[in-house]
């Protein structure tokens, strides 16, 4: 068996003032795999996220490992060009002045040649065909243009592993469908937090379900979602599209 | 209180610029040197809040009329002095450049007024008088006597700029007896926004405010600090309130690069008005305008009679051309692109 | 700031983003000429007014290749003049000392210098103005990066012009709130108006927590890096070398008054 892209062992984290956010999480990812992780506001989504790149490293207990490093503040430069972040909202995440500033911040950061850094740039732009807005300000974008773009920032970074918390947030039907056939294209390994249990469905063939911390159910996508007794007790809905869907498929 | 650049002479616009430039490079290097890189973005976007929480008004007790924050010692008792300080003369470089809000020659003097006083100034006090005691009632007066102070140097700042750049007329005594008691007001309305705003903060998240201390400044090297560029700037104003009463002729130099061309200049305009004087159309204006010129400005005898009227031919001229030139150029990127 | 001035500057950001000859400029040039062009202004003497005229040229100049609506930036300077119009006002009261008469009417030294003042006025002002919308705050802010500015306070300018347009956004819809709770006036009694701002304030901060965590994820490490900026090019160094030797010959000769002698010479 190969090395899981992403790996977490025992994971516990309590936040300073005591709230316990994560209680002994446990699970591997295959590399090139897309696994959507969903649960119940507060049920510790964006904990485990903030861990999976570093941005959180002081648990209490457990590991969590990237390829073969394990995370730790030594690591964490190491870690952070493998594990790219997609954040919930866009203008958090595009602070540069342009599109192309933006995207080009991850690969400067890195001390990448000019050269390179526009090789990135136009690539991972290109990946999410935003090209055509390279010079325009962040706030002039529609929403989706913005959620892209913020895409591409870390595309640009070439990560072994995409991490996004809610990345159909505030889309359009539209927009949110080009996100999803754009998620679907990727070959990355690919962790999704997300309320939207219908991109789930389309993207991802597995699902993990988080409640108070635990993991409480980990599997084949479908098989989860349709267990309506388990999604009921952990706050969840079964999504309407599989009800139309062949429990096979 | 936001200085145009009409009313500014170069040399006080430039003297200035040069002491508000190097406290700008001094505070960028404080906040590199303790950084806290989390202060980049964090400055950005209080900056973006001081603009946006101007939108938001209050009725100011015991009147009709409505006050917003101004921000600048809010600002550093949140964020420390230094980084409010860059904070501060972002807003009023953005407030200059998209608003003409304060001219970008007064850009200086506007970063001394009402960023370099109130948070060096008004804030030490501040935090003399609360010792980290926000919410108190004791923060409350600190917040109001503190933002007066501030304001009101402010104000003496812009008097004082204004009087030695000597292009308005209007005498130093009332000009303070003017913008003395409108500052002490705004200063009052500014202290009730800022302790009102601050205690809510301390209520809701005190560890906001307890962060900041151990990043904060002693009071000895400020006041050092201020003395310095209090010697700087009185010694810059004396000098011209002595030695050119509107503080023109220096800067003329400065620009020209020699005191002979003003003296060159002058010369000019003599000889072109001799050379008027024998070939001018209007010639009785001409002449009866030149001996009330001779009388006006002595700080400027140059201007004389044939200047005058060939000044305001001439003068319409250009601005005819002007208009004619600025038509041109717009006309013609649309006919390339027929 | 009222809810207008945000309209404003969006159309500001709009007028930056135009490409025209005069925004394909270097940003360096434009900024090293209007100050220049400043200086130049304001270091006339306090009666002068007809050597200023042949200044016009450079604002106008630049507005119109710029494409920028005229209209545009006269209206901008209508709403900032007050201040320099009010201050400027006093100088016909305190000096009535007869200078210059034009046909019957006879000017006042304090009428001459308020004339002068607006004038002044005008061309500074529209000199910034035109510098700005025909340049954007992105590459204005990277051009002054260039020309020395520390970088902290140019990231700063940045960040803080990037962030205006999302937090006027939360400020507004704070205020929508509000009017639609209360009736009457905008205006709020002191405890309602801090626990606004407070949130505002508190909301903030939050966010700018969250950029950083987005920009640590990224590889930040205290240094902000700009992409390479164009290098300036010969247009660019005959812009500033025609603009400052024209400037400097307005500054040293009257040219307007050359102008009046020349044609009064012509006509008799």
């Amino acid at each position: 068996m190969s090395i899981p892209a992403v790996a977490v062992y025992d994971l516990s984290y309590a936040y300073p003032d005591g709230t316990e956010a994560l209680r002994g999480i446990t699970f591997t990812v295959e590399p090139g795999l897309a696994v959507a992780l969903v649960g119940a506001n507060g049920a510790g989504k964006s904990t485990l996220l903030q861990h999976l790149n570093g941005g959180l490293f002081n648990a209490r207990q457990g590991e969590v490992r990237i390829g073969e490093t394990v995370v730790s503040r030594k690591s964490v430069s190491l870690v952070r060009h493998a594990v790219g972040m997609v954040f919930q909202d866009s203008d958090d995440q595009l602070f540069m002045p342009t599109v192309a500033e933006d995207v080009a911040f991850g690969p400067l950061n890195a001390g990448l040649s000019s050269e390179e850094v526009e090789r990135r740039v136009e690539s991972a732009l290109e990946r999410v065909g935003m090209t055509q807005v390279r010079e325009r300000p962040p706030y002039r974008l529609s929403a989706g243009e913005k959620r892209a773009v913020a895409i591409a920032s870390v595309l640009a970074m070439e990560p072994e592993v995409l991490v996004m918390d809610e990345p159909s947030a505030n889309l359009d039907p539209r927009a949110r469908r080009r996100l999803i056939e754009l998620l679907r294209s990727f070959g990355h390994t690919r962790i999704i937090a997300t309320h939207d249990l219908e991109l789930a469905v389309e993207v991802c063939s597995r699902v993990i379900v988080l409640d108070e911390g635990r993991v409480v159910a980990d599997g084949p996508m479908v098989g989860i979602l349709n267990d309506e007794a388990l999604m009921e007790e952990h706050g969840l809905e079964r999504p309407h599209i599989l009800r139309h869907m062949h429990p096979h498929t | 209180m936001h200085m145009a650049d009409a009313l500014l002479s170069p040399a006080v616009g430039g003297t200035l610029w040069a002491v508000s430039g190097g406290l700008i490079a001094f505070c960028a290097r404080k906040v590199k040197q303790t950084m806290q890189d989390h202060l980049v973005p964090l400055m950005g976007v209080m900056g973006a809040f001081v603009f946006a929480g101007q939108m938001i008004n209050f009725s100011i007790p015991g009147t009709g009329s409505s006050g917003h924050l101004c921000g600048g010692l809010m600002l550093a008792i949140l964020l420390g002095p230094w980084a409010a300080f860059l904070v501060i003369a972002s807003i009023l470089t953005i407030q200059s450049l998209f608003f003409a809000d304060g001219g970008v020659l007064a850009l200086g003097c506007n970063i001394f007024n009402m960023g370099f006083l109130p948070v060096f100034v008004a804030y030490p006090l501040y935090k003399l008088i609360t010792k980290g005691r926000h919410g108190s009632p004791l923060a409350w007066a600190a917040s109001i006597v503190s933002a007066v102070i501030g304001l009101v140097l402010g104000a003496f700042g812009v008097v004082l700029e204004t009087t030695a750049s000597g292009i308005s007329e209007l005498p130093f005594g009332s000009f303070v007896l003017v913008m003395l008691p409108i500052h002490l007001a705004i200063g009052l309305v500014e202290g009730l926004a800022t302790a009102t705003v601050v205690s809510f903060v301390f209520r809701a998240r005190p560890e906001i405010l307890q962060a900041e201390p151990e990043a904060g400044i002693r009071i000895r090297p400020i006041l050092v600090g201020l003395a310095v560029a209090a010697l700087v700037i009185g010694g810059a104003f004396s000098w011209f309130a002595s030695t050119h009463p509107d503080g023109l002729e220096w800067s003329v130099v400065r620009v020209s690069g020699s005191e002979e061309v003003a003296g060159s200049n002058a010369e000019i305009h003599q000889h072109l008005a001799g050379f008027q004087r024998k070939v001018a159309f209007l010639p009785d204006y001409g002449f009866k305008a030149g001996e009330a010129e001779e009388e006006a400005c002595d700080a400027w005898p140059s201007v004389s009679a044939g200047a005058t009227v060939s000044g305001l031919v001439g003068g319409s001229l250009t601005l005819g051309l002007v208009v004619l030139t600025g038509l041109a150029l717009r006309l013609r990127p649309v006919r390339q692109a027929k | 700031m009222r809810l207008a001035d945000w309209t404003e500057i969006g159309r500001m950001d709009e007028l930056g983003r135009m490409d025209s000859p005069v925004h394909r400029l270097d940003p360096r040039a434009k900024v090293l000429v209007s100050l220049v062009f400043i200086v130049l202004v304001m270091s006339f003497p306090r009666y002068e007014i007809s050597a200023l005229v042949p200044f016009l040229f450079y604002p106008v100049g630049l507005i119109a290749l710029a494409r920028i609506p005229m209209r545009h930036i006269m209206k901008k300077m209508l709403i900032a003049a007050p201040f320099a119009l009010l201050i400027g006002l006093v100088n016909p009261l305190f000096d009535r000392q007869p200078m210059c008469s034009v046909g019957p009417l006879e000017l006042s030294g304090g009428w001459v210098s308020f004339i002068s003042i607006l004038f002044r006025f005008v061309l500074t002002v529209s000199a910034a103005l035109a510098l700005v919308a025909g340049t954007g705050m992105y590459r204005l802010g990277a051009g002054l990066e260039r020309l020395g500015l520390p970088r902290v306070f140019a990231m700063q300018l940045l960040f803080l012009y990037r962030y205006l347009f999302v937090i006027s956004d939360e400020a507004a819809r704070i205020m929508r709130g509000v009017r639609l709770r209360s009736v009457g006036s905008g205006a709020l009694g002191l405890r309602v108006y801090g626990s606004l701002v407070g949130q505002l304030l508190l909301r903030s901060m939050d966010r700018a927590d969250r950029i950083y965590q987005a920009m640590v994820a990224r590889g930040f490490d205290g240094e902000i890096r700009l992409l390479q900026q164009s290098v300036p090019g010969w247009c660019d160094a005959v812009f500033a070398g025609c603009s400052l030797i024209l400037l400097g010959a307005a500054r040293v000769w009257n040219l307007s008054d050359l102008l009046g002698i020349w044609l009064a010479g012509g006509v008799s």
